[in-house]
């Protein structure tokens, strides 16, 4: 097994509920909103 | 303006918004129509048409007062030459009804907004006109979309296929899009039920998996850092993909890549489906002076990318330093020509160089595309804006790499319900080692996230860009 392979065999799986989180509508809509905020204020910081 | 690509086109936008009638905003680029390649990937598997995510430009420009010209500018003369006083570019049209007719435009300020020219003979084989697919434009992403179909087609007959997708040289650039379109074949070869016939791998010149060109991020989860690398490798594992990192493709024969590796060894990888980015060079462009002497390798590092007010000494890693990247993109050279997105010369890479035993050069170009070149065209319209309203005593409108951020929406998968998506934002793009320490960005402004919402706010983007670059009312308040 090459290193490459080896470090990913080795990386954490996210669990079951990490998964289910990720496909959840009301739980993705509110993460929708915050990471647009979150960009946004990024945005922000960095305009010239 | 050179170049109707993101940075070109919303140069010449705002421009128009902000000069009066009384002065002309000129657009040259030898293509008709605009393209938002970002969704170039969804093109690349089927899900879009060419006509989503591209639209012409001359009727947009005709509607806004802007000149067009459909041709490809050749030589620089920012002295003016024997022929023509004035600063002026020679071009020579691609527009079917002025095919190769070639001319002489004036200015009194430029843009170089030429982008890449996409260097597929830099890998023997490489591209469409080799033996690999190509998202690089729409037309290589619609053939991409029917070459996947046919290794779809096998798996589904019963034959396992081996589908390779990343970049073809050890100094290639946007390894962002490669892992999207990774992604999103293997959310394809899933949806078409045959995922168990599929071996997939990403070939890629970064050193570690989450370098994306960029150095790798850091972000913050739950109280803990955890770094680009972990999350990307959670992400491959998650999916089952595999990875072939540190490699600087040499030489693509039917049906195998022939690759060698950061530790020195030559290998091979065979596959059925290969989709390989090509490494950029500056567009063929060149400088003379006022007497018709070639100044090109004055105007233009040896890339073909335009040196603008960025520290070019070479220096060791150690010594590379965030105020080495330029913040006005004027040349270094003439005055009121600046180079902006794509088109102007990086001071260095991002990511660390690293080099096989061999001499070979392994290392990501640095990513300047998408949010970055908008902001860099807008900085530069703004700057001649000021100059033509006040004169030379304006100051000049700032933007570097080292102060701005930039948000990169990886598409892991399509579909409004099952879809998927890395979002991720780094602040600043370029590290800055001396103002945020060991990490180099912002821990508040640099995360990292896999999920649903990813893949709307891609979509999102996708038509809010569109939106924008038709210049829709009130485009100039969508953010760059």
């Amino acid at each position: 097994m090459d290193e490459a392979t080896a470090s990913i065999a080795s990386s954490p799986l996210p669990t079951e509920q990490t998964i289910r989180r990720r496909k959840n509508l009301v739980f993705q809509t509110w993460r929708f909103v915050a990471l647009n905020l979150r960009m946004l204020t990024m945005i922000t910081k960095g305009s010239h | 303006m050179l170049g109707a690509g993101i940075s070109g086109h919303t140069a010449a936008l705002h421009l128009r918004r902000l000069l009066g009638k009384g002065h002309e905003v000129v657009v040259v680029s030898p293509n008709s129509k605009w393209n938002w390649i970002p969704s170039n990937i969804w093109v690349g598997v089927g899900k879009m048409t060419t006509d989503q995510v591209t639209f012409p430009l001359a009727p947009i420009y005709k509607r806004k007062g802007i000149t067009f010209h459909q041709a490809l500018a050749t030589a620089l003369y920012p002295e003016g030459s024997p022929d023509m006083e004035s600063p002026h570019v020679s071009v020579t049209f691609t527009d079917p009804s002025r095919l190769n007719e070639t001319a002489n435009i004036a200015y009194d300020y430029l843009i170089n907004a030429t982008g890449p020219k996409l260097n597929f003979a830099a890998t023997p084989g490489l591209g469409p006109d080799g033996y690999t697919a190509s998202v690089c434009t729409a037309p290589h992403a619609t053939e991409a979309a029917a070459q996947l179909a046919t290794v779809i087609s096998k798996m589904k007959a019963g034959q396992r296929q081996r589908l390779v997708i990343g970049v073809g040289h050890g100094t290639c650039t946007c390894e962002g899009a490669a892992f999207e379109y990774t992604f999103n074949v293997e959310h394809e070869v899933r949806d078409a039920g045959v995922r168990d016939m599929a071996d997939i791998t990403y070939l890629t010149n970064e050193y570690e998996l989450g370098d994306f060109g960029v150095g790798g991020m850091t972000f913050t989860q739950k109280g803990l850092e955890t770094t680009s690398k972990l999350w990307t490798e959670s992400l491959f594992r998650e999916r089952g993909v595999n990875a072939v990192l540190g490699a600087h493709v040499e030489k693509i024969e039917p049906g195998v890549i022939n690759y060698e590796q950061l530790d020195g060894s030559k290998n091979q990888l065979e596959y059925d489906f290969a989709m390989l980015l090509p490494p950029f060079r500056g567009a063929d462009l060149q400088a003379f002076n006022a007497v018709g002497d070639d100044v090109s390798a004055e105007v233009f590092a040896p890339s073909g990318f335009m040196k603008v007010d960025a520290n070019y000494a070479a220096k060791p890693f150690e010594q590379w330093r965030a105020e080495d990247w330029p913040s006005t993109y004027e040349s270094s050279r003439f005055p009121n020509v600046f180079g902006v997105g794509i088109a102007f010369a990086p001071p260095h890479q991002i990511s660390m160089p690293r080099t096989s035993p061999n001499g070979t050069v392994i290392t990501p170009a640095p990513p300047r595309t998408g949010m970055p070149s908008g902001v860099m065209g807008k900085t530069a319209a703004l700057t001649i804006f000021d100059r033509i309203k006040m004169g030379s005593s304006a100051t000049d409108h700032k933007a570097s790499m080292s102060s701005m951020g930039a948000a990169c929406v990886a598409s892991a998968g399509t579909g409004l319900r099952r879809g998927s998506a890395a979002a991720m934002t780094m602040y600043p793009v370029v590290p800055d080692y001396q103002r945020f320490g060991r990490t180099g960005r912002s821990a508040k402004d640099t995360f990292g996230e896999i999920g649903l919402a990813g893949h709307w706010i891609k979509y999102m983007l996708h038509v809010a860009f569109i939106y924008k670059a038709k210049a829709r009312p009130l485009w100039y308040l969508i953010p760059e």
